[in-house]
């Protein structure tokens, strides 16, 4: 062997360390989520992407850094054109070892998945419906529960547990606010559900995530979250 | 000259038999008192026929033909006789090596024509708005791109795996070299299918074109469907054939765990390649008939479920990504070692995680479909199952940085690539198991994020790869040595660009930009959306040109290249021990195997050849 592997396996550590946390950074940056958490679900699933990029940044680094420091300090050197490199076959432990741990290591974020996934499709006890609706190029809304009229805004209260009950009229439609980041495609034939708890009040844009022809880019509605008052003031004005 | 040319012949065929089909089928309404004119059935019978005219005009069926006339069909060796070389490679060959080169070069072809459709709604993406590209050419445009590609992919794997796993093990060609032959030309009718649906209104629900999009649009869908049937009976067909050659045509002493490593690659992909490409086959079949037959197999209102096609085409499309990545693992393993000078780290896990990607990515499909309305509790399993692919991936992963550890590496331009492609489907690979958490892909489904995502596993998996095996096997193939400068300038543009072109598709996935749309908000991401999608387009116009690069080098080289030397990498593979280029009959004598095919470092050969038996080995000829 040309060298002692105990001292490089001891600088690859180091570094691998350093560099999970340098490509967690770089991640960061390239990686950016919208800034508004606008649902009680943005930030369980903004925090599992973020334990996501470690795992992305750990992984990477392990390997990125063993291969980068194979290039540099196991290169052939000038006048080494003939050498052979160490004659290692495998090694059943180590083999194993990157079997085994993966294995829990993918288990851990399986059972934290699962959590979360649990977390974000929770039913809620005073959830109010709201049915909606698809259709090529555009969106209607109905509020079952406030009587008998159909929108093509959607306004809902803030902090209001909301389920979703959703068709499509006529191709694949998907339902989607980047802001409350959860996603539930619409369609033809079926009701599909998706539970969301709008938590800031502002002013956003749904939009069509499933390509449903020609106009997909531009099939978007206006999602007004507003104070309960302000609802039930909207809701009247519907009424009349 | 041009009419002696299978191709020609073929194409002429194909012409006339689509309109022969065509008439025929208005005739036939006719008589049977229907409207003269139905362009979804008239076309779908044109195509079917049009294909099947191109084999019998290309020659691919001639001698099953004659032994239907109890005739016997010697196998022709060698460029045929009456015509000049070059000829050979445009009519039916049966030489592995010729069929190997045919699938390649069409797949250079199909992957230049799919990348330009590419670059043209790239462009259109470098700023938001609409620019130059309408909404519906858009639509049409990403789908193709997908298809096109896809094809590529697929006859690059058909061309790597039949030019190397003959020569690999050491026999005389492919165990059906005529199946081989027809398993090649029906993906040239396929492929002028699949881009003739332009002409007929195209595809508008991009690659995976599901219902009930898919059976509302134009009758370009009827030949996008017809085109996967013809290049999925090849995948079928080929992958049989593969099975077999590498099962039952070894050498005396080359048990399973001592074939090159690249043929265990080939083993699983043909594997899943002769088991679920049934699955497309039934997806697009059903899709055809429902458009032409009016059967509902997806729409509600004649009792169907649009779900239901999502899931057959999954069943197949997931596994068919290890289709297209698993050959190229199988190259980076392949050609670690020799640049490394050290024996391939674990040769039989590399060899069994492939096997196990295989089987596991049966399992998975369903991850592609947690926002589709399919029952919430079977998103855990299939999450689950698809994590769980990154276990057999991480195998890969650590015995290749393990065998490059204690080596001493040299950089030619193969290696450069091989290194290219570790870290770009490390990239790929990486960013699975976020998107196979289905909390997180609530948000990252259809978003930009995933195009990022398979893209670089994709390049990873497979063009790095595949430019790899290019390079290394260009010796091989044609006797002389590629432009090694030119080569390294392809892979210094290419691998920066690729890394810029697929993180920049990353960062404006989670900035919230959805997938397959031709405009989008320039105020995502604080407004800094537009600057990621202008360095994401000239990334991937360098990556065109890199392209470019690489294929003036390989058409240069083969003219006034330096001559090869048998063996330029002191490879311990069979095909280098063997003339460059690569004999007719490629092995002088049977092999016989005397050691292990990665022992660099020790000086015992792997294979040597009998040459007692030589005349035995040209008698059988």
């Amino acid at each position: 062997m040309r060298s002692n592997y105990r001292r490089h396996f001891l600088y690859a550590g180091i570094l691998v360390v350093v560099f999970t946390l340098v490509i967690q950074w770089i991640l960061d940056l390239s990686l950016p989520l919208p800034a508004i958490q606008g649902s009680a679900q943005s930030a369980a699933i903004d925090n599992l992407i973020g334990q996501h990029v470690w795992l992305i940044a750990g992984a990477g680094a392990l390997v990125l850094v063993i291969m980068g420091y194979s290039i540099v300090v196991f290169r052939a050197r000038p006048g080494e054109e003939d050498e052979e490199g160490d004659y290692v076959h495998g090694h059943a432990g180590l083999e194993i070892a990157w079997t085994v741990i993966p294995l829990i290591v993918v288990t851990i974020y399986g059972v934290i998945g699962v959590q979360v996934l649990a977390q974000v499709t929770a039913p809620q006890d005073n959830e109010m419906t709201v049915e909606v609706e698809g259709l090529q190029w555009s969106w209607r809304f109905a509020y079952p529960e406030h009587g008998e009229f159909q929108t093509v805004e959607m306004v809902v209260p803030v902090n209001q547990p909301l389920l979703l009950s959703m068709t499509a009229v006529d191709v694949l439609h998907s339902f989607w606010v980047v802001e409350w980041r959860v996603k539930q495609d619409l369609v033809p034939g079926i009701t599909t559900e998706l539970r969301v708890t709008p938590t800031e009040v502002g002013e956003f844009q749904l939009r069509c995530a499933e390509l449903c022809g020609l106009r997909h880019a531009y099939m978007l509605a206006d999602v007004r979250v507003v104070s309960q008052e302000d609802f039930d003031a909207w809701i009247e004005e519907q009424l009349e | 000259m041009l009419m002696q040319l299978g191709l020609t012949r073929g194409l002429i065929y194909q012409a006339a038999g689509t309109g022969l089909g065509m008439v025929v089928t208005m005739v036939w309404r006719l008589l049977a008192g229907m409207d003269l004119w139905d362009q979804e059935v008239v076309f779908v019978v044109g195509g079917l026929v049009g294909g099947f005219a191109f084999m019998w005009g290309v020659g691919a069926i001639d001698d099953w033909l004659e032994w239907c006339r109890g005739k016997p069909t010697p196998l022709v060796h060698g460029p045929p006789r009456d015509k000049p070389a070059w000829t050979r490679y445009f009519s039916t060959d049966y030489n592995h090596k010729v069929i190997g080169i045919q699938y390649s070069v069409t797949s250079l072809l199909m992957l230049m024509i799919g990348g330009s459709f590419a670059l043209i709604f790239r462009a259109e993406l470098a700023q938001a708005d609409l620019q130059f590209l309408g909404m519906g050419m858009y639509n049409k445009l990403i789908g193709l791109h997908g298809w096109a590609v896809i094809a590529a992919i697929l006859l690059g794997v058909g061309g790597m795996a039949n030019y190397l796993v003959p020569l690999m093990i050491g026999a005389e060609d492919m165990a059906f070299p005529r199946l081989n032959a027809f398993a090649f030309w029906i993906n040239v009718p396929g492929g002028l299918l699949l881009l003739a649906s332009a002409f007929l209104g195209g595809f508008d629900a991009g690659w995976t074109a599901y219902p009930p999009l898919s059976t509302q649009g134009a009758v370009g869908y009827q030949f996008l469907f017809l085109a996967i049937y013809f290049v999925g009976l090849s995948s079928i067909l080929g992958s049989l054939n593969l099975l077999v050659t590498i099962l039952t045509m070894r050498p005396k002493g080359m048990d399973l765990f001592r074939i090159p490593i690249f043929c265990w690659a080939v083993l699983a992909t043909s594997l899943i390649q002769l088991t679920a490409t049934q699955a497309i086959g039934t997806a697009f079949l059903m899709g055809l008939s429902e458009r032409a037959l009016g059967m509902g197999f997806f729409d509600p209102e004649g009792g169907g479920n649009p779900i239901l096609f999502q899931h057959i085409f999954w069943f197949y499309s997931h596994p068919a990504v290890y289709v297209f990545v698993l050959p190229g693992l199988g190259i980076i393993s392949e050609l670690l070692p020799v640049f490394s000078r050290k024996p391939l780290f674990g040769y039989r896990w590399i060899a069994l995680s492939s096997l196990a990607i295989a089987l596991v990515g049966f399992l998975v499909w369903g991850h592609h479909m947690f926002t589709s309305g399919y029952s919430q509790y079977l998103r855990v399993p299939f999450m689950i199952s698809t994590l769980l692919v990154a276990v057999p991936t991480g195998v890969k992963f650590f015995s290749w940085v393990a065998t490059m550890w204690g080596g001493r590496l040299r950089f030619p331009t193969p290696m450069l690539f091989t290194l290219g492609a570790i870290s770009v489907f490390l990239l790929g690979g990486l960013t699975g198991p976020i998107l196979a958490t289905v909390a997180s892909d609530l948000y990252l489904h259809d978003t930009y994020f995933v195009v990022g995502h398979f893209h670089a596993t994709l390049f990873g998996g497979f063009v790095f790869p595949f430019c790899a095996a290019i390079y290394f096997w260009f010796p091989k193939i044609t006797g002389r040595m590629y432009n090694e400068a030119l080569g390294k300038l392809h892979f210094y543009i290419m691998t920066p660009a690729f890394w810029l072109m697929s993180i920049g598709q990353m960062t404006v996935g989670t900035m919230g930009m959805r997938r397959r749309i031709v405009d989008y908000d320039p105020t995502l991401g604080g407004g800094l959306i537009e600057a990621r999608h202008l360095e994401t387009t000239i990334a991937a116009f360098l990556i065109g040109l890199s392209i470019l690069i690489m294929i003036y080098n390989l058409v240069t080289s083969a003219e006034i290249g330096v001559r090869a030397p048998a063996n330029p990498w002191r490879s311990r593979s069979p095909e280098w021990q063997i003339p460059s280029p690569v004999p007719e009959h490629s092995f002088a004598a049977p092999l016989q195997v005397v050691g292990e095919p990665y022992d660099y470092g020790l000086e015992e050969e792997y294979v040597v050849m009998d040459e007692s038996q030589a005349d035995h080995a040209h008698a059988a000829h």
